[in-house]
């Protein structure tokens, strides 16, 4: 058998270029789509919790339950909802006028300013348990920040004041979170958005590649044609992969004037981990569309592969969330190392001699991959 | 065995395929020799694509051998298809590519000099008014042309073999006739042309045919000398005789 040859790769990746310079749907898919997809879900997709609907029960109705409700009503992270018509608070969570209720008791202000300890009550709408613990945490936050200024601005600390206790009076904790300053949420969500946007669209591009030459017939006569399995599939798979490498820094450079994305590694080492990456997309893609025969079968079969390695890619939950047995199965899963590698290198500008494992791992699977697609296409039928 | 197998183009020795419980194609005994233009006629479903397709190397025989262009079909299937040309009835082009573009991809993975296939391309196409420097896209040219153009791209790599696997399907009278000018031509030049087809009109350009049914060769021999063993005025007849 001769061994591969340049030039045949070559013809393969100048047809697959020009074809794809003619096909408008393509371009748009390839270019036009991920940066609007980077546009809406960069502002729509995130952890922040802001403006939760509050809803201030105040029995007591003193000066200082006053100043409490004022110490809500000053934070953009509540909109202190009205209750006119004084309508149930369970009823008020029901309905989704508000998500907390926060109920103060008759004697509130009395108590406090007799040293007694007040009860509040708290009631949180648990549908989305993330953002109702982050709301609760802020509720408590501002309760304790007001009851510790009420208590340290006009009294002395009384011995009997057990909950001043729990307040940490000689330790003050000032906390600067490293990475990412001012918690920007797109600063953490973006990355991992550019990893998604560039997995689908190698993949279903690849997917689609050869399966529509079995479509259209030109796949058959290309098995009568002496070409090697390898430089067929090669020469469908370098074309993508140069346009994917575009895309990845074409998106990413979008996204860092639209986001303010700050890029705090080296744009080398992720150009190059996305190299090593893409290899396993684009084989996952040229396998499916190996093993299918119609279009519609391998867009299928894309989306299956693809749903499984977004759900388990670290993206919504992180993989440290998960049971243990399925983290051991999104070791299988080459979106999750690519997704940490996006965020380590982007977000914490972390080098590549930190990343080895990941990159290993991307590499002997990129490599698997294809020599699998490889493997399973036949150019003789049996 | 005959003495003459040095001449022979093809030699099949009870040829058979089998899908499952269906048999495509039935202990086919072939000998083809070389510059001959040989049928192969039959209903849809008779066998005949079948058999092409494992004279191509495309697909595996479940028993029996060929030998094709001095290649074994089974074992140097790699090695036959550099000698042999194909051309299907889907007209296998890059309809998004131009008529140009498509001649220096198929040159490119034959592995043929740009410019001789160039050459050979503007030979073949320059009668039928195709002009290789258009730039209309192929989906753009009325179906002859890009029958012509497949052919063309088929015969880039000089092959001594040429499989034509009903060639002038769709194809209006006048460019079927251009056609088979071009396919005479071809034999003339010592070219070995398998055609198949279920036109009958066009059986009668044929040196030789195989009529198959069911996997079966049920009629073999000149065209000529089919008639008159018949007693038919056409091919059109024999066959409906036959095959009835």
């Amino acid at each position: 058998m001769r061994s591969l040859s340049p030039q045949v790769v070559l013809s393969f990746m100048k047809k697959e270029f020009r074809q794809l310079s003619r096909t408008r749907a393509m371009l748009f898919l390839v270019f036009g789509a991920p940066l609007i997809q980077v546009l809406i879900l960069g502002f729509a997709v995130t952890n922040e919790v802001k403006h939760v609907k509050l809803y201030i029960e105040d029995r007591d109705n003193s000066a200082l339950s006053r100043t409490l409700q004022q110490s809500f009503s000053s934070t953009d992270r509540f909109n202190l909802i009205d209750n006119p018509d004084n309508i149930k608070a369970t009823d008020l969570i029901n309905d989704w006028k508000t998500q907390v209720v926060l109920t103060i008791p008759p004697g509130f202000g009395k108590d406090l300013t007799l040293y007694r300890k007040p009860a509040l009550q708290v009631m949180v709408d648990g549908l989305d348990g993330n953002s109702a613990a982050v709301a609760l945490s802020y509720v408590q936050g501002i309760i304790a920040t007001f009851i510790k200024s009420e208590l340290t601005d006009t009294r002395k600390y009384p011995p009997d004041a057990i909950f001043i206790k729990a307040m940490p009076a000689q330790v003050e904790i000032q906390d600067r979170m490293w990475y990412n300053l001012d918690l920007n949420s797109p600063q953490y969500i973006v990355p991992g958005l550019v990893v998604i946007l560039v997995t689908i669209i190698s993949m279903m591009v690849s997917a689609m590649s050869l399966v529509k030459e079995k479509e259209i017939g030109t796949l058959e006569q290309l098995m009568v044609t002496p070409v090697r399995k390898s430089e067929l599939l090669l020469g469908k798979l370098i074309p993508y992969w140069l346009i994917s490498l575009f895309e990845i820094s074409f998106v990413m450079t979008a996204a860092h004037f639209i986001f303010r994305i700050h890029f705090a590694g080296n744009i080398f080492t992720m150009g190059l981990l996305a190299a090593v990456y893409l290899l396993t997309t684009l084989g996952l893609g040229i396998l499916v569309s190996t093993a299918t025969s119609t279009q519609q079968q391998a867009m299928f079969f894309a989306w299956f592969l693809m749903v499984f390695m977004l759900l388990l890619s670290g993206f919504f939950v992180p993989v440290r969330n998960m049971p243990i047995s399925i983290q051991y199965l999104t070791l299988l899963n080459p979106m999750r190392y690519f997704m940490n590698i996006a965020r380590e290198v982007i977000i914490k500008g972390n080098e590549l001699k930190y990343l080895w494992n990941e990159a290993l791992a991307l590499f002997v699977y990129g490599f698997a991959i294809f020599s699998i697609s490889v493997a399973k296409f036949r150019k003789v039928t049996k | 065995m005959p003495d003459n197998s040095k001449s022979l183009m093809i030699q099949t020795t009870d040829l058979t395929k089998r899908f499952g419980r269906f048999t495509a194609v039935d202990k086919l005994n072939l000998s083809i020799e070389k510059g001959e233009i040989f049928g192969f006629l039959g209903a849809n479903g008779a066998g005949k694509t079948t058999a092409i397709r494992m004279l191509c190397g495309l697909l595996k025989p479940t028993s029996g051998t060929a030998v094709v262009a001095d290649c074994d079909i089974t074992h140097q299937s790699e090695q036959l298809k550099t000698r042999i040309g194909y051309m299907s009835q889907r007209f296998a082009l890059y309809e998004d590519l131009t008529v140009k573009e498509n001649v220096l991809f198929y040159s490119g993975i034959y592995q043929v000099e740009t410019s001789r296939a160039l050459s050979v391309a503007e030979e073949l196409l320059s009668e039928m008014g195709i002009d290789l420097g258009s730039k209309a896209l192929t989906s753009s040219l009325p179906l002859g042309f890009k029958q012509r153009l497949a052919l063309t791209c088929s015969l880039l790599h000089d092959p001594r073999l040429l499989f034509l696997d009903e060639p002038t399907s769709g194809v209006d009278p006048q460019a079927r006739r251009a056609f088979w000018n071009v396919i005479n031509r071809l034999a003339e030049k010592g070219k070995t042309v398998i055609v198949t087809t279920h036109f009958m009109d066009e059986a009668e350009y044929c040196h030789r045919v195989v009529i198959m049914q069911e996997g079966k060769a049920i009629a073999l021999g000149e065209p000529a000398v089919l008639k008159n063993e018949h007693s038919v005025p056409n091919m059109q007849q024999l066959f409906l005789k036959l095959v009835s």
